[in-house]
């Protein structure tokens, strides 16, 4: 047909079926271009939500690759007149993007030091063989950790350690499903629970911190940890719970996995001079985002940190070139970017007055609804993109919505924590399900009661202990 | 002459196992072995690789290798393939990842020539076809799946004769219904007929379905030609001529105690793709194993 060859039609049909989330998104954006803007908001306001619309689309259906998109964001936000090419280029990089980059890094160089035998024998000191105790430390040390060195580092580090339990206690999956379960849901949202303890703790904390700095607004990181860290010890027991009723497991007593594990630890070897060296460099790395990141930046210590690697010799750029995403981080980028567009252009204003028009009276008369908004729609759209893209996205229209742009700015960065019902929301929950061992849907069946029990938890928090606290 | 086996999870590609193997070596084929796994979210692609490594210096596999190794063992059980332990082979399972989406899996201390074992990750449809494409297989076999659009995809998107082993039980005997017409694809569905049927050592009957009373020369041929070759071939051959609509025919006749053998359908990409064909049709309604020839 119009000389093209049976091959050629079928690539082209095989091309439609791969990219029709690009096509319909297309469409969909033409139809709103078309469309006239909203009274009240600016042409360039009306054409930036296009745009976030557009590219939230597609960053959930994945049609092309993630750096295509932030592309797209990038070349839209040019062509539609949102700045000038020097402007938009500027606003695709700011701290907080060279924390991502630096966390990132940084996970590499400590998932090469070997540290998961140490961690593998204080978790068993500390538990010993009762299953359920093994469950609460998992839970514990997987929270804790995370809120300093990241959650895709801590799950990378402690999977093998839950592995290694379930494996040598039986060989036969199905005979340890609920086992795998639980051990497994401990690591990653434990994860999850602890990263918002921190601003280090994740991307999107650093995205918020970098939000606040434009509204001429400033937090420490011990304020943060203040106001913050009491969530995340509250959570633990209440998660570790919550993950043994789901899945009540198959054995109460892990005598063989831990024996196993202990020989494991014990073949192993043993810490080096180098090893405490490269523990040491990340407590100062640690101390400098305690005392100085209100000062000069999180990204740029994180990267102080990673330079320090690589002089040291600890870890080779090939190791960090090879297992650093440089797609996600311009992504992430790209979706800064679109924030600071959507504040700059008067399209977060509008978004938030939108709420606020619906919500108005309620919110007045009982206060805690505007966070329960916030906490709603933060956790719907953390749920099925990146949580580090919805807090670029969403956090400069939730900083209008309510009295103190710090308590919401606060409230969105706990609550994009809250990725509990998909395997594809955050990092660490991807990473536990990739090992084969646990379910898709079982992220649902367990994921709501964590997330409810979070929501709610959150809205109570914030409207007591805050209260108490100022 | 190469083949390429589909397997998913050892509860349901058993009898996809047998069948392909049992057709590789009525075709003297290299086999290749594949697991498709789940396709990760490219957010997270980097950090999981950061956990399989981990995973890996402690001597734990990655998820499908599994299925491979299991795989590869029902083989050997069953005395299909045979493989050779060796002592200067791979300590442990060894896994070459060739581009992050494609890796090849050497299994510790074995070797068998003919069978390669694969594994992707990503859409399955997109991970056959460029599987197919790039090695070249001239049959992909492939256990039955419920889903209808998987289907669809299956015979127009993978570029290689497609067996879908739908509802395949060992031990039920088994007749080939080889449909023939006057297609250009009909010849080899004869050749491929004949091969299988010798695999299995089963008869064939050739089924020849006219739309009207007449049977047009060129139907009638080929059923002459089809039982003349499997007779020849030392295969019990019969003949079955019925009116009617083809695809429910074959559908209606086949029940769920016949392996289909059908020639490809040589409509156009665009018709097949919003109008179908009768291969696919059959493929959706029947309940037993299906043979499409390219």
């Amino acid at each position: 047909m119009l000389g093209f060859s049976n091959q050629s039609l079928t690539n082209f049909l095989f091309w439609l079926t791969q990219k029709k989330w690009f096509l319909i998104t297309m469409v969909i954006g033409l139809i709103l271009f078309f469309l006239p803007s909203p009274a009240g908001l600016t042409l360039t306001g009306y054409r930036t939500i296009i745009i976030v619309i557009t590219a939230l689309m597609m960053i959930i259906t994945e049609p092309i690759p993630l750096p295509a998109i932030a592309m797209y964001i990038l070349v839209m936000e040019v062509y539609f007149g949102i700045g000038s090419a020097n402007e938009i280029a500027e606003s695709f990089m700011n701290d907080a993007v060279f924390f991502i980059m630096g966390s990132l890094m940084l996970a590499v160089a400590i998932v090469k030091q070997g540290w998961d035998t140490r961690i593998a024998l204080g978790i068993i000191k500390l538990t010993g063989n009762k299953t359920s105790n093994i469950v609460f430390g998992f839970t514990a040390i997987s929270a804790i950790l995370s809120s300093f060195i990241g959650e895709h580092t801590v799950a990378a580090i402690m999977l093998p350690i839950a592995m290694t339990l379930i494996r040598f206690t039986s060989s036969d999956p199905n005979k340890v499903s609920n086992l795998s379960a639980v051990l497994l849901f401990s690591i990653a949202y434990g994860c999850l629970v602890g990263s918002i303890g921190t601003p280090s703790g994740g991307g999107r904390n650093a995205i918020m911190i970098s939000y606040f700095r434009d509204a001429n607004l400033s937090i420490s990181y011990i304020d943060w940890m203040i106001k913050i860290y009491p969530m995340v010890l509250i959570q633990i027991p209440i998660v570790a719970w919550i993950l043994q009723k789901s899945f009540i497991p198959e054995y109460s007593q892990l005598d063989s996995g831990v024996r196993k594990l202990a020989i494991q630890v014990a073949k192993s070897r043993k810490m080096t001079g180098r090893n405490t060296v490269a523990a040491l460099i990340f407590f100062l790395v640690f101390l400098g985002w305690v005392f100085f990141s209100e000062s000069i930046g999180l990204g740029t210590i994180a990267l102080t940190g990673v330079l320090a690697y690589m002089i040291g010799g600890f870890v080779r750029w090939e190791d960090l070139n090879r297992n650093t995403h440089w797609g996600v981080i311009i992504l992430f980028g790209a979706t800064v970017s679109l924030g600071v567009n959507i504040k700059a252009t008067g399209a977060a204003n509008w978004l938030a007055n939108q709420v606020i028009n619906l919500f108005g009276e309620l919110m007045e008369t009982f206060p805690f609804v505007s966070d329960a908004i916030v906490v709603l729609m933060t956790t719907t759209l953390a749920n099925v993109l990146s949580s580090s893209a919805t807090v670029a996205v969403l956090g400069p229209v939730t900083l209008n919505i309510g009295s103190d742009p710090m308590h919401s700015g606060l409230v969105t960065a706990i609550a994009s924590a809250f990725g509990y019902f998909t395997a594809v929301a955050a990092p660490a929950c991807t990473i536990v399900y990739s090992s084969g061992m646990v379910k898709a849907v079982d992220f649902l069946k367990v994921g709501w009661k964590v997330g409810i029990m979070s929501m709610i938890l959150l809205v109570i928090y914030v409207n007591t202990y805050w209260l108490f606290i100022n | 002459m190469k083949i390429l086996i589909a397997v998913s999870s050892k509860e349901y590609s058993g009898p996809t196992l047998q069948v392909g193997i049992k057709v590789a070596k009525a075709f003297n084929a290299s086999t290749t072995i594949v697991d498709v796994g789940e396709k990760i979210s490219e957010f997270s692609t980097k950090a999981v690789g950061l956990a399989r490594e981990r995973m890996e210096s402690w001597d734990f596999d990655r998820p499908g290798i599994e299925v491979l190794e299991w795989a590869f063992s029902y083989l050997a059980e069953k005395n299909f393939i045979e493989p050779q332990h060796i002592e200067a082979g791979f300590p442990k399972n060894t896994f070459v990842d060739r581009d992050g989406r494609r890796g090849e899996l050497y299994l510790k201390g074995t070797v068998c020539d003919n069978v390669n074992l694969i594994l992707r990750n990503g859409d399955i449809i997109a991970e056959l076809r460029d599987e197919v494409q790039t090695e070249m297989y001239d049959v992909t076999i492939i256990g039955g799946s419920g889903e209808r659009r998987m289907a669809h995809d299956m015979v127009q998107y993978i570029d290689s004769s497609i067996f879908i082993v739908k509802n395949f039980d060992p031990s039920q005997d088994y007749r080939i219904l080889l449909a023939v017409d006057d297609s250009p694809g009909t010849s080899r569905a004869i050749k491929y007929g004949a091969r299988v049927a010798q695999a299995f050592n089963i008869g064939v009957d050739i089924l020849t379905v006219s739309k009207n009373e007449e049977f047009r020369d060129g139907y009638k041929g080929a059923a002459h030609r089809a039982a003349k070759f499997l007779r020849r071939s030392g295969i019990d051959a019969k003949n079955i001529f019925k009116v009617g609509d083809p695809s429910d025919t074959i559908v209606e006749i086949a029940t769920n105690n016949h392996i289909i053998i059908m020639g490809a359908s040589t409509r156009s990409p665009l018709k097949k793709f919003f109008i179908g064909s009768k291969p696919l049709d059959v493929m959706e309604n029947c309940s037993c194993p299906i043979l499409i020839v390219k």
